[in-house]
């Protein structure tokens, strides 16, 4: 794609397969996708779909066994993550693509202060002094919005409520001014007045610092709140993936679409019964030969169940996997000489 | 739908309900305070109808729930189920009673027996509290299977081998085997995922028109509480705020915390900008100490010097409406004054 913002990130072909006992889990299926600089990327799906382990497989922070990277690229700066050796991996990591976690408890470490765990990157990423680092850990903290964060230093995570301690993640993610920031479902474990007053901190700092985000969540309303570009996934796929408002306006993909209609809003009209999506998400066992989500499609056809839609473009920066994905303007015929962008 | 302009039946009638917990400390263990997760605590529940008991984690509403079905021995209050009290019934006498008020629990992994078949965890009741045969147990099993959207070909299978939105369905089908008239359903499908959490919200639906079901729906899911609740109830820190008939709660919420908790939940609309989002500052009081006054002055945007000496009292203060805030049902010079106080104040 030619236009927009210089890419920080460009993942091509990504797969990703678990070995276990009972045979191949295929959990990444050629996920291709890139990030702008400045951009905040949403990425949307249920437990399983893949989402997570995408992300890790990114800068290989998934364990390997059972975990094995099959093939793929992850440009950073003119570098493979997937091919640079550990040390400049370890380098990148935490320094130039920093990470938030969902449970703030389990990845912080107890037995630390709060003031080692963020002077710890400063020092090893930055080359700061103990003083130097001292000092910016606690301009750190000050950023997240912790109150007397010069004191607090000396805290051990135990000290603080659950929102802080996300805070705190996030202050170490920052440490060293990375170019790209992944967020894996930072705000699911904290309550909503909370996760409001997270997500307009992470407004604020992204106006402040300017880098990339992607941002892992289940939450739809998150998404929509926060995101420039959302990813849709399903079944180790991405189904569809589009600017923020053509997602919500005009969702392509039936998955996306049924997604939509199932969750109830605390604002507008109320709906006397939701829509449901019947079944479960698929157990990937092999490489996906048909699309993932034909058993749970509402409109899946005879070719749904011979072949595995690849993405394609269907508007601006709006790509969709799905067979049908020019056959829902209604009329049947013709399809393909519609121009495309037809709907946005 | 439930009506509620015809004058239901109170089913459930809860009273002053007061759950304390003990902190002991040093070495003779003494008694040094308490945890009060549920401070003073009433409410009706009519028959047939679902309230929804809403707030967030540590707010008290999942030990209210328990505390009604009287998993634990209360500290004060009444509660009277049917026109019985069961506030201070020992559990012998209880043991009697259970067949009517069930429980659907949050962690559906957790609160089934993983060494029991499903025919062995459904029938478990059955067995417990009835003189079935067995073949009786077992077409009893199927029936609720049925019921619940769970094909009978499971009934030997183990929990392990079921999705989670399958095993809530198992909770189901066993809170539902002796014919309850009252369900606490405690965060059901909290741990579920999106797309399957409206199959089991639509199935608790269905189930209620078809056996006259009367539900405590605790949830912390604001948007799916408004969808399946008639009334809401909201709890902060161990004590109910507000309760209001759904449409009025969701539609022109009174209390300020109400309101925080309404406009903090994100809308999945990219276009819809809230202006008046209001996010509150600090977190949540320690319900082992909670504040003088009222228990929401740390956080409150509109707070005035009253709430800082006296707890509000929780009154009605439009038919069917209560809220527990200086703000409402205080004479209209004495509002006028506290206001013109905060402004000067502000």
């Amino acid at each position: 794609m030619p236009d927009g913002a210089p890419k920080v990130l460009d993942v091509r072909n990504l797969n990703t397969v678990f070995r276990t006992r009972t045979g191949e889990v295929h959990a990444v299926n050629r996920v291709s996708f890139d990030l702008e600089k400045g951009e905040l990327l949403g990425v949307v799906g249920e437990s399983g779909s893949g989402k997570s382990v995408t992300m890790m497989s990114l800068i290989r922070l998934i364990p390997s066994p059972p975990a094995e990277i099959r093939s793929g690229q992850v440009l950073f700066d003119g570098m493979d993550l997937l091919e640079v050796d550990d040390d400049t991996l370890r380098d990148i990591r935490g320094a130039r693509i920093g990470f938030v976690f969902q449970d703030p408890m389990t990845s912080l470490n107890p037995v630390f202060t709060v003031g080692f765990q963020l002077r710890e990157p400063l020092m090893r990423h930055m080359g700061m002094n103990r003083r130097e680092a001292d000092r910016r850990a606690a301009e750190l903290l000050e950023l997240v919005g912790i109150p007397d964060a010069a004191r607090r230093l000396r805290d051990y995570p135990h000290q603080f409520s659950g929102g802080m301690r996300q805070r705190v993640m996030i202050a170490i993610a920052l440490a060293c001014d990375p170019e790209v920031l992944i967020a894996d479902e930072p705000t699911t474990a904290l309550d909503v007045t909370i996760q409001a007053q997270i997500l307009e901190l992470v407004r604020e700092l992204r106006q402040k610092l300017g880098m990339a985000i992607i941002w892992i969540t289940h939450d739809l309303g998150v998404i929509a709140g926060i995101a420039d570009r959302v990813m849709v996934m399903y079944g180790g796929q991405v189904v569809e993936e589009a600017p923020v408002r053509a997602l919500f306006k005009s969702p392509r993909h039936p998955y996306t679409r049924a997604l939509l209609e199932t969750i109830p809003h605390v604002r507008g009209k109320r709906a006397e019964r939701l829509e449901v999506i019947e079944g479960q998400p698929p157990i990937l066992g092999a490489a996906p030969k048909a699309c993932p989500f034909r058993d749970r499609c509402a409109v899946a056809v005879e070719i749904c169940g011979r072949e595995n839609p690849a993405l394609r473009e269907v508007g601006a920066r709006h790509r969709v996997a799905c067979h049908l994905a020019d056959a829902d303007t209604g009329a049947g015929s013709g399809t393909g000489a519609e121009p495309e962008g037809a709907h946005v | 739908m439930f009506d509620l302009t015809t004058k239901a039946r109170t089913l459930i009638r809860v009273s002053g309900l007061k759950m304390y917990f003990p902190i002991h400390a040093g070495i003779f263990r003494r008694h040094v305070g308490d945890v009060k997760a549920v401070d003073d605590v009433s409410f009706d529940i009519y028959e047939g109808e679902t309230l929804g008991l809403v707030g967030e984690s540590g707010c008290g509403k999942s030990t209210c729930g328990r505390a009604i079905l009287r998993l634990y021995d209360i500290t004060a209050g009444s509660i009277q189920i049917d026109g019985q009290e069961i506030g201070d019934l020992p559990q012998s006498a209880l043991r009697k009673l259970r067949p009517t008020m069930q429980m659907v629990f949050q962690d559906p992994q957790a609160s089934l027996n993983p060494r029991l078949t499903v025919e062995g965890i459904i029938g478990e009741p059955l067995l417990e509290h009835t003189s079935m045969s067995r073949a009786e147990r077992k077409a009893r099993v199927h029936e609720l299977m049925d019921a619940v959207g769970l094909n009978r070909s499971f009934s030997d299978r183990y929990p392990h081998e079921f999705s989670g939105g399958q095993r809530q369905r198992i909770g189901i089908a066993r809170a539902l085997a002796l014919n309850p008239k009252f369900i606490v359903c405690d965060e059901p499908i909290a741990a579920l995922d999106v797309s399957i959490q409206a199959q089991v919200v639509n199935l608790l639906e269905d189930l209620q028109k078809e056996f006259g079901l009367t539900y405590l729906f605790i949830s912390h899911d604001l948007s799916m509480v408004r969808h399946i609740a008639d009334r809401v109830a909201v709890m902060y820190l161990g004590k109910v705020v507000e309760l209001a008939p759904e449409e009025a709660l969701y539609g022109e919420p009174l209390h300020p915390y109400t309101r925080a908790l309404l406009s903090a939940v994100p809308e999945p609309d990219p276009d819809l900008t809230i202006e008046d989002r209001i996010i509150l500052k600090g977190d949540v009081p320690s319900p082992a100490n909670p504040p003088a006054g009222c228990n929401f002055c740390t956080r409150c945007p509109a707070v005035m010097d009253i709430c800082q000496r006296e707890d509000p009292e929780f009154r009605e203060v439009q038919p069917g409406r209560f809220v527990a805030c200086h703000r409402y049902g205080q004479s209209a010079e004495n509002k006028t004054e506290n206001e013109n106080e905060n402004e000067t104040a502000a």
